[in-house]
């Protein structure tokens, strides 16, 4: 019963909860593109502040992957056979369709674990640890952060380092990129060993209180990546400069990415109380060396009906420009880029999320919180550049997913 | 308003809410100190005359007047009642904010004057917070009913006034209204608050010394407020679906909590269930003391 009058304390804002005390937050969620990707994934995120300031946080992340994902290959007017990850079977591709690689079956578990504690009335330091696990790929992490507050409180100064080490390993190697997607049965070239990459971000945020309703929060983080970013299951098709099918021989080639990235994402929020509402809005502002900058708006409306019950809708728009080298295929008889990709999430496109979650205390205090997500991407279907057959084909179908998520949250007492 | 310098904090009175109250402070200047103790002094008396029950100028006194109309009220009122709704519900109909129209039959004044079954039994219609129309942000108080969110009240505002300070003070605070009390804020480097809580009309009682950090502490029951009749003690605690007092129930009980308010619900409720009460109270894994 104790969770449950805490739960009721809750609801007039009397803060509390700096005792002891363990969170631990469930989800399921799904979320499916039709005739593409279904995913599973299982959420557990704990929390426990103990008596002493500290607070010791956990998350564990499951998910499977099953469905198709698109190679980058364009549609011909022929049908089209490629050869699996593996080297080992095909399958084949109608005339006019999207190239789909429908292995695509994965599942990953990532733990990651941190702490934080106060050094003084005003400084609190932080680190935690992160590891992550596939079939086919394994990342290890490490991150810390400082926070102050100023100005009693009004002010929040933080900056924040992490590091990440991630290693590949993809069924059938490594292939080298520009090379040839071999047929079934020969072994592709490969480069040898794992592919490694590391990443290290650097960031500063200042969050401010502006006034008894409002909270405005600023976010920098710098971000480098080195080393392999290639994705060894992408390739581009290399179509006749005239009817723009494939060419005869060697048709698909491995994609290439530079092993250099540097991003810079500049992150704004306002929320805002609007009596019993809250509203937040935020804008994203992403740009790094391949060329690639995007834009993102997000605004939610926390429309409070009191018990702690809620619905919250959720709009969601961002405009992404492209990466310098990505193309939706290369054309025979022009030289090689020096880099090349066609994944689409290098491409020029726009993505609109409509969604709406409600949540409400259910038994002993608990909170249980339904989400509902539609998701829409969309590019360029008929880019200028389109040669022949390609102009007929949409070379940028829309991508669109619904996610559905439950939610959980409860209290454990000793 | 009295300020004082401490050992190693500021220490303010007043009185309120028939209490005297203490403030602690862990700042450095008198004159933020001051200021502070001020501030609280404001909102303890701001949340006095809103919700008291002696008044004619409050929103419980329109609620309670509404003559079987619906008020609208406040968002903080509106706040209060969807607790008091969801204390009622946790408590199995045990915590009822309309019990208070029992008082017009059981006055605890220490003497012998037990009302009769049947009084009590008449009163019983007018008990109940289902009756109550709660359809926020209106409520609607049947004639003859009453809300009174005095059993709330006090605990509420430690809470409110703890949290207030510690926002505004970014420091160290502890809130002190007749023994209910809440810290907010670790004192780092000077340890925790040592606090003395008398428990009133406990015989013999030296008081508790607590040595508090973070959270709060709420006592229910006072032992100087019964009624006594062929040797028989009636506590003041009364159960509102028999309007009758819980016969076993403790002289007191105090629990520690993470709010006053949560304190003082647990220390309630743990009255209310008699002779359970110290079974109640270790199923909800709270430090305690009960005086029988």
């Amino acid at each position: 019963m104790r969770s449950a009058i805490i739960g009721a304390c809750g609801m007039l804002g009397l803060g509390g909860a700096t005792a002891e005390a363990t969170e631990v937050k469930t989800a399921i969620l799904g979320y499916t593109e039709p005739d593409r990707v279904t995913a599973i994934e299982a959420i557990v995120d704990g929390q426990h502040a103990f008596d002493n300031g500290k607070i010791f946080n956990f998350r564990l992340v499951y998910d499977a992957l099953t469905g198709a994902s698109a190679t980058g290959a364009a549609p011909s007017s022929l049908a089209q056979t490629f050869t699996r990850p593996s080297g080992e079977g095909s399958y084949r591709v109608a005339p006019g369709e999207t190239p789909l690689d429908d292995t695509f079956r994965d599942t990953r578990m990532a733990l990651s674990a941190g702490l934080t504690m106060p050094l003084n009335r005003v400084t609190n330091f932080s680190f935690g640890l992160y590891g992550s696990g596939e079939y086919d790929y394994v990342s290890l992490g490490a991150n810390t952060a400082l926070t102050r507050d100023f100005n009693q409180k009004n002010t929040t100064v933080a900056l924040r380092g992490a590091f990440f080490s991630d290693s590949i390993s993809p069924e059938g190697g490594r292939p080298v990129p520009f090379t040839a997607m071999p047929d079934e049965g020969i072994e592709k070239a490969q480069l040898s060993g794992d592919g490694s990459k590391t990443v290290m971000d650097l960031g500063v945020g200042l969050t401010q209180v502006l006034n008894r309703s409002t909270v405005v929060h600023l976010n920098y983080t710098y971000s480098d990546v080195n080393d392999y970013q290639t994705d060894p299951f992408k390739m581009l098709s290399v179509v006749d400069p005239v009817t723009g099918d494939p060419r005869g021989a060697d048709a698909y080639l491995y994609e290439n990415r530079p092993d250099a990235r540097t991003k810079h994402v500049l992150f704004g929020r306002v929320a805002k109380h609007l009596g019993r509402d809250i509203v937040h809005l935020s804008y994203r502002y992403f740009t790094d060396n391949w060329g690639i900058d995007s834009h993102t708006f997000d605004l939610t409306y926390r429309w409070n009906f009191g018990g702690g019950k809620y619905l919250k809708p959720h709009l969601r728009y961002s405009d992404q420009g492209a990466a310098d080298f990505h193309r939706s295929f290369l054309v025979d008889g022009e030289a090689l880029p020096e880099h090349a990709s066609a994944d689409y999430r290098l491409g020029d496109m726009q993505a609109l999320t409509y969604g709406l979650t409600h949540g409400r205390i259910v038994g002993d205090g608990h909170e249980l919180t339904v989400r509902l997500e539609y998701y829409v991407q969309s590019g360029d279907s008929h880019p200028a550049e389109a040669i022949g057959v390609l102009q007929n084909y949409d070379l940028f179908p829309t991508v669109d997913a619904l996610i559905f998520q439950v939610g959980y949250t409860f209290d454990l007492m000793e | 308003m009295k300020v004082a310098r401490q050992r190693d904090h500021w220490q303010g009175q007043f009185k309120a809410m028939a209490s005297p109250c203490e403030i602690l402070v862990d700042v450095e200047q008198e004159a933020e100190a001051r200021l502070l103790c001020e501030a609280a002094e404001a909102e303890a008396r701001r949340i006095e005359q809103k919700f008291s029950r002696y008044r004619d100028d409050n929103v419980v006194h329109a609620l309670n007047h509404g003559a079987g109309q619906p008020v609208t009220v406040d968002d903080e009122t509106a706040d209060l009642l969807d607790f008091a709704h969801r204390c009622h519900e946790i408590s199995g109909g045990r915590f009822d904010v309309t019990s208070g129209v029992l008082r017009r039959i059981w006055k605890f004044d220490g003497s012998d004057a037990i009302p009769s079954r049947k009084q009590a039994k008449a009163l019983l219609p007018l008990v109940g917070w289902p009756q109550i129309k709660w359809d926020r942000p209106k409520v609607t108080v049947p004639p003859g009913m009453e809300i009174d969110l005095g059993g709330l009240g006090k605990e509420y505002a430690v809470d409110r006034v703890a949290t207030l300070l510690a926002d505004r003070a970014v420091a160290p605070v502890l809130v002190n209204f007749g023994g209910d009390l809440r810290a907010v804020g670790r004192r780092p480097g000077n340890g925790n608050w040592q606090v003395g809580v008398e428990l009133p009309g406990v015989v013999d009682s030296a008081g508790l010394k607590l040595d508090l950090g973070v959270g709060a502490l709420a006592t229910s029951g006072d032992a100087r407020r019964f009624l006594l009749r062929d040797g028989i003690r009636y506590p003041h605690i009364l159960n509102p679906r028999t309007a009758w007092p819980v016969m076993k129930a403790p002289r007191s009980v105090t629990v520690l909590g993470d709010t006053c308010t949560e304190a003082g619900l647990l220390a309630t409720l743990a009255m209310l269930q008699g002779a359970d009460a110290e079974s109640f109270l270790a199923d909800q894994g709270v430090k305690n003391w009960v005086i029988r």
